[in-house]
């Protein structure tokens, strides 16, 4: 076992550091403000690869792996949560268009999606229901050589970008969800205003609506009835970009109360010598060490997935603790500022009000938990 | 005993060398000078055995020529401690001369001490994070030192003797000088200085920062955003890594939260006072006296008491 | 035309740690230096314009392999490298030696580039050294550069006064940071690094021998001590007052 990173690791790592500090952080608080990522700042993400690090050279990846991956979207998530979510989001629908599409469909939605000439989207989400297969009301009804579909989406981040989607749809054929890569602003597709969300700014979720949108047979992904387990699985690889961006989060809680706890003074000396701050700055070490070393190694399982569901349980329990750390880290951060932290003028308000988000999206705790009590309960002989 | 010689294209770090080397317990400085008339007799009125080159081959441009004329100069006079003036041009020069003396070489000197036999030097290393105290070991040696490290000489009797030396034609052609646009203002000579970053609001406020520091009896300088970005200020007046180290009797440093990249060029002031609306700025640590108020109240009501 | 880009490995400045005054290395890790990435920007953009073959140089470490994927990565077409653990750290005198002779086992070399500095030791000397022990002419504190046939034209910045020079070629170039801003590799070009050619020799190969004495000698190396008062005035009444007890105003 050796906790070290490559060269070609630290490059990368490096590399997204540099790009998130010179370029990002500067409009950090701007993307906050304003809901919205400057284009030069996607321009500069998709020149950098960076909207397909662990994906096929074949389709438009850079062949990285999801441990670059982890590594990279730690510092964008660090310098700003609603750009790496929106990193992570579109990357969830090309994990599981990587995963069970057929060669042209990687080929023909992967490759501009990877060089972020296209930012993907992922909808099984509901008015209704966030992960019952079940309770899904959007339908496919075949028609001759297409699905017709109808029906709508909500909390759908990317959606008002060009670039594919997958949407879940219950198949008029088998009377189950089927997946299907729709071509985003095509005929009949229509979204909402962005909804007003707490944290992760940048990172927009909008509801989707879709109005006899047509899509030929051979856009249906991983074939008839897959659709619960595209959900399963690709949703597994999205908690990857979600504890990432989570860990980047928990980095910045940290570092923004060692800057402050070093800095602010009182009766002459800079709180960090009193022991209540120090065992503050200690917790926050202690659980940013925690989750980088299982959000690492999540990325490396991703990398190899030989059994689906281990890697679901990995995902699942690696995603619960490093998003309500994270929660728990800005209390920590907010804590050591005391009442400058509430002030919109320090970073550590902006963490706060992001930290919530983590453990609400792609499976609420609950839910992960459930699965990896259910796997673990099932492998029990 | 040593044989020490110095070289500065400019009369005043030249003059400064003179001090330098009697610092160190040279008892007589052999200066070289190159086609700079002007300059030799400076340097022999403040007490230095002065050669001078005339040579029309050799322009500063080139310093492949000046370094191999300086090489002559030391191998006929058996010079084995060569200071130079570490700036731009004479750091260019240090390198490439000590590859001809096969020299040991330290650049950018802000301290030199004799000690014993060796000649001890401080210089920053590590981005500025550390201050090195190194000495040369070898026989040869050439320490280039900072412009204002050592004070002018006083008057002394020297004398100037002509040199002739042999250069190869050049490979360097000058084809334009330009100088700096007009603000020739020497801050690291000040003894007191403002400076002002980006607390600062707009280039308005600047009469009133002028005002203040005209009652100091100092200078204006800046951050580096404020001369690069900002163009309100002339680059000369930037303190930090990229630009000037200052150690005036008195700092007064306005709405400046303190990276180390500018800290590194204040540090050494007597006095620090940092004035800064933010009480937890990281400048305040490196402080005598911290003010935590707007820059710009504080600007006014010192131009009235003062 | 080769364009030969000198580049030393250094610690990251920005992970060494201050203990008890003294720099800690333990763990830092090791990356090329900032303004040597500006003089290969430089060479890049002149390959980018015209027709050349970058080449990145290298004297150190067998850790030097590694690091100098970075210059591969931001646009060195192939790396030249002298490794050996004799050259850690090894002193300006015997790097500008090393250097030399390789860059005479490099055929057709139009120009050499620097930084003006290195990231740890900052002095400046390895570029000049080199262009001496070539024989070669050079231009320092390059902040702009051309390449006009067989010359270069250069500006050199200096403290009062920017000068335009042209250098017959093969010339030695060393820049400041502010020639250009430097390129941040992709991800695919940091993975692609590894793969490009890479000429690796020893140090008997190039024929130098590190002295066994050292020309230069560090007796300490710390951070400065900072003991500052630290006393918060509440008005600048108290502040002139405190100044003028100082003696450092009202003289």
């Amino acid at each position: 076992m050796d906790f070290s990173l490559s060269k070609e690791q630290l490059m990368i790592q490096g590399m997204a550091k540099e790009f998130a500090e010179k370029y990002i952080e500067p409009v950090a608080e701007q993307i906050d403000r304003e809901n919205k990522i400057p284009d030069n700042i996607l321009k500069g993400l998709a020149e950098l690869d960076l909207f397909g690090i662990p994906y096929d050279e074949a389709y438009g990846g850079a062949d990285g792996g999801y441990d670059g991956y982890v590594l990279a979207m730690e510092q964008i998530g660090k310098a700003s949560g609603g750009v790496a979510m929106t990193i992570s989001a579109h990357s969830l629908a090309l994990s599981a268009i990587s995963f069970f599409g057929t060669e042209e469909l990687k080929k023909k939605y992967m490759t501009p999606s990877c060089k972020g000439e296209h930012i993907a989207s992922f909808a099984f989400t509901e008015p209704a229901t966030g992960s019952d297969p079940k309770s899904l009301t959007t339908t496919a009804k075949k028609v001759g050589n297409e699905y017709v579909i109808n029906g709508t989406k909500r909390f759908i981040s990317n959606a008002n970008w060009p670039g594919v989607i997958v949407v879940f749809a219950i198949d008029d054929q088998t009377n189950k969800p089927s997946a299907f890569l729709i071509d985003k602003l095509c005929e009949g597709y229509s979204i909402s205003e962005p909804w007003d969300k707490i944290g992760m700014h940048g990172g927009m979720l909008l509801d989707v609506y879709l109005n006899d949108v047509k899509v030929p047979l051979e856009n249906m992904l991983g074939g008839p009835s897959m659709g619960y387990p595209i959900l399963q699985c690709g949703i597994s690889f999205g908690k990857v970009g979600v504890s990432s961006t989570a860990l980047g989060g928990t980095l910045a809680a940290y570092e923004e109360a060692m800057k402050y706890a070093t800095e602010k003074m009182h009766r002459d000396a800079p709180i960090a010598k009193f022991q209540a701050m120090q065992l503050r700055l200690a917790d926050l070490a202690i659980k940013y060490e925690t989750a980088r070393w299982m959000t690492y190694r999540l990325g490396w399982l991703a990398n190899n997935v030989k059994d689906p569901r281990a890697f679901a349980r990995d995902a699942a329990l690696t995603k619960t603790f490093v998003c309500d750390n994270m929660v728990d880290c800005a209390r920590i951060a907010m804590d050591v500022h005391g009442s400058y932290g509430l002030m919109n003028d320090y970073k550590i308000s902006r963490i706060w009000k992001d930290s919530i988000i983590g453990p609400q999206i792609e499976g609420v705790a609950d839910m992960q938990k459930m699965i990896v009590a259910g796997v673990n309960l099932a492998e029990r002989k | 005993m040593a044989t020490f010689m110095i070289y500065s294209s400019k009369e005043k770090q030249a003059l400064e060398l003179i001090t330098a080397a009697k610092s160190v317990g040279a008892a007589a400085v052999k200066a070289v000078c190159i086609n700079d008339e002007a300059q030799a007799n400076a340097l022999a009125a403040a007490g230095a055995e002065v050669l001078l080159i005339n040579n029309d081959a050799i322009s500063l441009a080139d310093v492949a020529a000046v370094a191999s004329a300086l090489g002559q100069v030391a191998a006929q006079l058996g010079a084995d401690t060569i200071l130079l003036s570490s700036d731009r041009r004479g750091k260019e020069a240090a390198g490439r001369l000590a590859a001809i003396l096969d020299a040991g070489c330290l650049t950018d000197i802000s301290a030199i001490k004799a000690n014993g036999d060796k000649i001890e030097c401080q210089r920053n290393a590590l981005g500025g994070a550390t201050v090195a105290t190194q000495y040369i070991a070898s026989d040869k040696k050439i320490i280039a030192i900072r412009p204002k490290t050592f004070d002018a000489p006083g008057a002394g009797s020297g004398s100037v003797n002509a040199m002739t030396v042999d250069v190869k034609a050049s490979a360097v052609k000058l084809i334009e000088t330009k100088t700096r646009g007009g603000d020739s203002v020497d801050i690291e000579a000040a003894e007191a200085l403002v400076v002002v970053g980006q607390g600062l609001n707009s280039k308005d406020d600047l009469p009133a920062v002028e005002a203040l520091a005209k009652k100091l009896g100092g200078e204006v300088a800046c951050s580096k955003p404020v001369a690069t970005d900002k163009k309100w200020l002339s680059e000369e007046r930037i303190v930090g890594l990229s630009g000037k180290k200052c150690k005036p009797e008195l700092a007064i440093i306005l709405g400046i939260s303190g990276q180390v990249q500018f800290t590194v060029g204040i540090r050494d002031a007597k006095v620090i006072v940092a004035v800064n609306s933010d009480e937890n700025a990281t400048i305040n640590g490196m402080a005598d006296y911290i003010l935590t108020a707007d820059m710009h109240d504080v600007i006014k009501e010192m131009n009235s008491s003062l | 035309m080769n364009i030969v880009v000198a580049m030393k490995q250094v610690p990251d400045l920005q992970q060494v740690r201050i203990r008890n005054r003294e720099p800690v290395f333990t763990d830092v890790p090791l990356v090329l230096g900032n303004i040597d990435k500006n003089a290969l920007e430089a060479a890049v953009a002149i390959k980018e314009s015209g027709d050349a073959n970058v080449i990145a140089l290298s004297a150190g470490n067998e850790d030097v392999e590694d690091t100098i994927k970075e210059a591969l990565a931001a646009g060195a077409d192939e790396a030249f490298l002298v490794l050996d653990d004799k050259l850690n750290g090894a002193e300006s005198g015997v790097v500008a030696q090393v250097l030399a002779a390789a860059v005479k086992k490099i055929d057709d070399v139009g120009l050499i580039l620097f930084g003006e500095g290195s990231g740890d030791n900052y002095s400046g000397q390895v570029g000049s050294r080199v262009a001496e022990l070539l024989g070669l002419p050079q231009v320092a504190y390059a902040s702009a550069l051309e390449l006009k046939g067989d010359k270069a034209l250069v500006t050199r910045s200096l403290e009062d006064c920017t000068e335009i020079v042209e250098v017959t070629l093969p010339a030695v170039v060393t820049v400041l940071s502010d020639i250009n801003e430097a390129r941040i590799p992709s991800v695919t070009q940091i993975l692609k690094a590894g793969k490009k050619p890479k000429e690796v020799l020893e140090l008997d190969e190039v024929g130098v021998k590190i002295p066994p004495a050292a020309s230069v000698v560090t007796v300490s190396n710390l951070a400065p001590e900072t003991e500052r008062k630290r006393i918060v005035v509440k008005s600048v009444a108290e502040l002139i007052q405190s100044l003028t007890t100082e003696g450092v105003i009202g003289r």
